[in-house]
C-alpha cells in the first residue's frame, strides 16, 4: 500500500505511448531542411530564381527589343556627365561621335540636335536648339564642354543617371538592360538542355555499364577512359565548327561532351547498389533489367546524380560564354552573355561598362549554381559534409 | 612497373589515334571544301586545287597519308595562307605559349600549396574565410572576365603593364594570373581540404606526442601526404593551362598557339586546326602520362595493376 503512494500509477494507454508526436518528415523534406538552413545555399537558390525572373519575365517590362539598333544613341554610358543647356532645367550631354544631346532634369534623353556648322579655326561645332538659338561644342582643350551664352567654356558638369537607357547602350545603341534579359535567357537555357541532355546520355550509359558489368563494363569504361583524356574544350570547338551558327549547334556541341563525368557516377552507383538486397528481392519476383535498372536502381542514385547535374551547368554556361567570346558562338544580333563581352572588348578603353555589366551577370549566375550545387551536396549527403 | 608503363603507353596511343581520327572525321563532314569561298572560282582550278593537296584521294587514302606525315613531324600545308605551313604555326608560337605555360605553372604552384596550407592551419579564422573567399571568386569567375577586368585597370587606368605583347617580362604578369586564376583557387582549395583530412589522422597525434616541434609535424608528416591528392590533379591543371590560353593570348595579343588556334578556326583552315589539335592533345597526354608516373614514384603505396 505504501508504494502506491510514493509511485503513482500510469494510465497505460498503449497507443498513447507509442504516438509519434512530430510529424515524420519524407526524405525530400529532410533534403530541404538542411537545405534551406545552409546560408549560401538558400542564397544561390534564391540568385537562380531573380536570375530567372529577370530573363523570363523583364523582357515584357522594356520598351527596347535585343535587336533595335538606334545608331543616335550608341554608347551612351548609365551615368551621364552633363552641362547645363541654355533653358532651365536641360542639360547637355557630349556623346563619344562630338554630338549634343538634350537630357532633361529626370535624366532622360530628349532628342539629339542637328550640327549646323564645323568651325575648324575656332575648334567649335554649333547645333542648332531651337529657330533662334545655337548652342556649341568646343573641343579646343580636354574636355570637351559647351559653351554658355557668352561664348565661355562650362567648366562644371554634373552627373545624372540615365533614366532612359539604365543600364546604357552598346555601340550599335541597343539598349544594354534588354540585351542582358535575353543573354541570361541564352545562357540558362543552353546551360539547362545541354546539362539534361548530358544527364540523360550519361545515366543511360553508366547505368548499362555498371549494371551489367563484366567485359561490357570493362570496355564502355575504357572508352570512357580514352574520351575523358580527349582535351573537351577544343572537341566543343571543333563540334561546333562543323555545325551552322546557331543556338542548336551550340546545345548539341555542349551536349555531346559533357556526359563522361555522369557516366562515371552513375557507374559507381549502379556498382554498390546493384548486391542489395531490394535489388535480389526485385530480381526474385521475376522484374525485368529493364525494371530493375528504371524504377530500383536510378532511383536510389538520384542523390548523385543531381548533385552532378548542378555542377554541370555552371561548366555549360561557361563553355557558351567562352565560345562566344571567342566568336563562335550565337549568332548576331542574338544576345549571349559572351557576345556582348566579345564586342565589348574592342571598346573596353572608352566604354568599360560595356563589358563590366555581361561579365558581372555571368559572375552571379555561376557563384548561384556553384552555391546551390554545394548546398544540395551537403543536403542529399550529409556523411560527405567536411 | 615495366608492365604499367607499357599498358600507359599504348593507351596513350590509342587516345591518341582516336584524337586524329576523330579530328579527321569532323573536317569532313563539314559540308564544302576548303576553297569554297565569296568568288566564284572554276572547276579546273578547283580541281587542280584538290589534285594539289591530293584532296581527290580516297579518305583512307587521305587519312593514312596525313597519319605517316606526322609521324614525322609534318603537319602538311596550310589551306588559308599560301606558303606557310602548319609546322610553321606551331613553331612560331609555341615559344610564347611554352613560356607563358611554364610561368604560370610556377606562379600556380607557389600561390595555391601555400594558400590552402595557410587556410588549413587557420581553420575557421578569418585568415581561413578571407583566402576562402578569393577562392571561390576565383572558381567562378570565368577566365576571359578576369584578364579583360585586369587589362582595364592595370594597363589602361594605371598603365604598369603593357596593353598588349610580351617583348618584356610585364607583359606576362597579368596573362600570368588570369590564366592561372581558376587553378590556384581550384588547388588551394583541394590543400586545404587534403591537409585538415591528414591532421586528423592518428600519426599525426603520435608525432606530436613524440614531442617534435609543430613546423616538423607538419612539414615532415602532414604535408608529404597531403600533397598527394593535389599530384593528382596535376595533370589535367596543365591541361588546363595550356587549352585555357586561347582566350588569355587572344585579349593580350600574345602570338602564341592559341592565337593561331582561333583565328583557324574562325578561317575554317582545315590542317591548321587539325595539325593543332593533334599537337595540343599529344602535348597534354604527355604531361598527364608524367604526373601519372610521378606519383606512382612518390606514394609506393600505389598499385600499379
Amino acid at each position: 500500500m505504501t508504494e502506491h503512494t510514493k509511485w503513482e500509477r500510469v494510465s497505460g494507454n498503449e497507443e498513447e505511448a507509442e504516438r509519434i508526436y512530430r510529424k515524420s518528415r519524407s526524405f525530400l523534406g529532410d533534403v530541404w531542411f538542411r537545405f534551406r538552413h545552409k546560408p549560401t545555399a538558400l542564397c544561390g537558390f534564391i540568385l537562380v530564381l531573380i536570375l530567372l525572373v529577370f530573363c523570363l519575365a523583364g523582357p515584357f517590362f522594356t520598351p527596347y527589343t535585343y535587336s533595335e539598333q538606334n545608331n543616335k544613341m550608341a554608347s551612351i554610358p548609365p551615368l551621364l556627365t552633363v552641362y547645363p543647356g541654355p533653358e532651365e532645367g536641360s542639360y547637355l550631354y557630349i556623346t563619344q561621335g562630338m554630338k549634343l544631346i538634350e537630357v532633361d532634369n529626370e535624366g532622360n534623353l530628349v532628342r539629339q540636335l542637328k550640327k549646323k556648322k564645323d568651325d575648324n579655326a575656332q575648334k567649335r561645332t554649333s547645333f542648332v536648339w531651337d529657330d533662334d538659338t545655337l548652342v556649341y561644342l568646343d573641343y579646343s582643350r580636354l574636355p570637351n564642354t559647351v559653351l554658355d551664352k557668352e561664348g565661355n567654356r562650362i567648366e562644371v558638369s554634373q552627373k545624372k543617371w540615365n533614366h532612359t537607357y539604365l543600364l546604357g547602350t552598346d555601340q550599335l545603341g541597343r539598349d544594354i538592360l534588354t540585351r542582358l534579359m535575353y543573354g541570361t535567357r541564352i545562357s540558362l537555357m543552353v546551360a539547362f538542355i545541354a546539362a539534361l541532355v548530358n544527364m540523360v546520355i550519361g545515366i543511360a550509359y553508366g547505368g548499362i555499364s555498371g549494371y551489367l558489368g563484366g567485359r561490357t563494363d570493362t570496355i564502355m569504361m575504357r572508352i570512357v577512359d580514352i574520351i575523358s583524356t580527349i582535351p573537351l574544350t577544343l572537341y566543343v570547338i571543333l563540334i561546333k565548327m562543323c555545325l551552322d551558327d546557331g543556338l542548336l549547334s551550340i546545345i548539341i556541341a555542349l551536349s555531346s561532351v559533357y556526359w563522361v563525368d555522369m557516366a562515371r557516377v552513375v557507374r559507381g552507383e549502379m556498382l554498390s547498389l546493384k548486391n542489395q538486397e531490394f535489388v535480389l528481392a526485385a530480381r526474385t519476383i521475376g522484374s525485368s533489367t529493364k525494371t530493375i535498372l528504371l524504377n530500383h536502381l536510378i532511383p536510389n542514385a538520384m542523390g548523385p546524380i543531381l548533385v552532378t547535374v548542378t555542377m554541370l551547368i555552371p561548366s555549360a554556361i561557361f563553355m557558351e560564354a567562352f565560345m562566344s567570346f571567342i566568336g563562335i558562338g550565337i549568332a548576331p544580333p542574338m544576345a549571349s552573355l559572351g557576345t556582348m563581352c566579345n564586342d565589348a572588348t574592342e571598346t573596353l578603353r572608352t566604354n568599360p561598362y560595356q563589358l563590366f555589366l555581361p561579365a558581372l551577370v555571368i559572375c552571379v549566375i555561376m557563384f548561384a549554381f556553384n552555391f546551390v550545387g554545394d548546398g544540395l551536396r551537403d543536403a542529399l549527403d550529409p556523411k560527405l559534409k567536411k | 612497373m615495366t608492365k604499367y608503363l607499357i599498358k600507359r603507353v599504348l593507351i596513350m596511343i590509342v587516345t591518341l589515334f582516336m584524337i586524329a581520327l576523330l579530328t579527321f572525321c569532323l573536317m569532313h563532314i563539314v559540308p564544302g571544301s576548303p576553297f569554297t569561298s565569296q568568288k566564284q572560282v572554276s572547276q579546273a582550278v578547283l580541281d587542280a586545287l584538290n589534285a594539289k593537296y591530293n584532296l581527290d584521294d580516297p579518305l583512307w587514302k587521305q587519312f593514312v597519308d596525313y597519319m605517316i606525315g606526322v609521324l614525322h613531324f609534318d603537319f602538311g600545308p596550310s589551306y588559308k595562307y599560301t606558303g606557310k605551313t602548319v609546322n610553321d604555326f606551331i613553331e612560331g608560337g609555341m615559344p610564347y605559349s611554352g613560356t607563358l605555360g611554364l610561368v604560370t605553372l610556377v606562379f600556380v604552384l607557389l600561390m595555391s600549396i601555400p594558400m590552402g596550407i595557410v587556410a588549413a592551419l587557420r581553420n575557421g579564422k578569418w585568415q581561413d574565410m578571407l583566402l576562402m573567399f578569393f577562392a571561390t571568386l576565383g572558381v567562378t569567375i570565368p577566365s576571359f572576365v578576369i584578364a579583360t577586368g585586369l587589362l582595364y585597370i592595370f594597363s589602361f587606368k594605371l598603365g604598369w603593364t603593357p596593353v598588349y605583347g610580351v617583348d618584356t617580362w610585364k607583359g606576362y604578369i597579368l596573362p600570368m594570373i588570369a590564366m592561372g586564376g581558376y587553378s590556384i583557387s581550384f588547388l588551394a582549395r583541394l590543400m586545404r581540404s587534403s591537409l585538415l583530412e591528414v591532421m586528423g589522422q592518428d600519426y599525426i597525434r603520435t608525432a606530436r606526442a613524440k614531442g617534435i616541434s609543430e613546423f616538423r609535424v607538419i612539414w615532415k608528416h602532414a604535408l608529404r601526404n597531403a600533397l598527394i591528392p593535389v599530384i593528382t590533379v596535376l595533370g589535367p591543371t596543365i591541361a588546363n593551362l595550356l587549352t585555357g590560353s586561347f582566350v588569355i593570348e587572344k585579349i593580350f595579343a600574345i602570338p602564341g598557339l592559341g592565337g593561331y588556334f582561333v583565328n583557324s578556326v574562325t578561317q575554317r583552315d582545315y590542317t591548321t586546326i587539325m595539325g593543332m589539335t593533334i599537337f595540343y592533345a599529344t602535348v597534354l597526354i604527355a604531361m598527364i602520362f608524367i604526373v601519372d608516373i610521378f606519383y606512382c614514384l612518390i606514394d609506393p603505396r600505389i598499385k600499379y595493376e
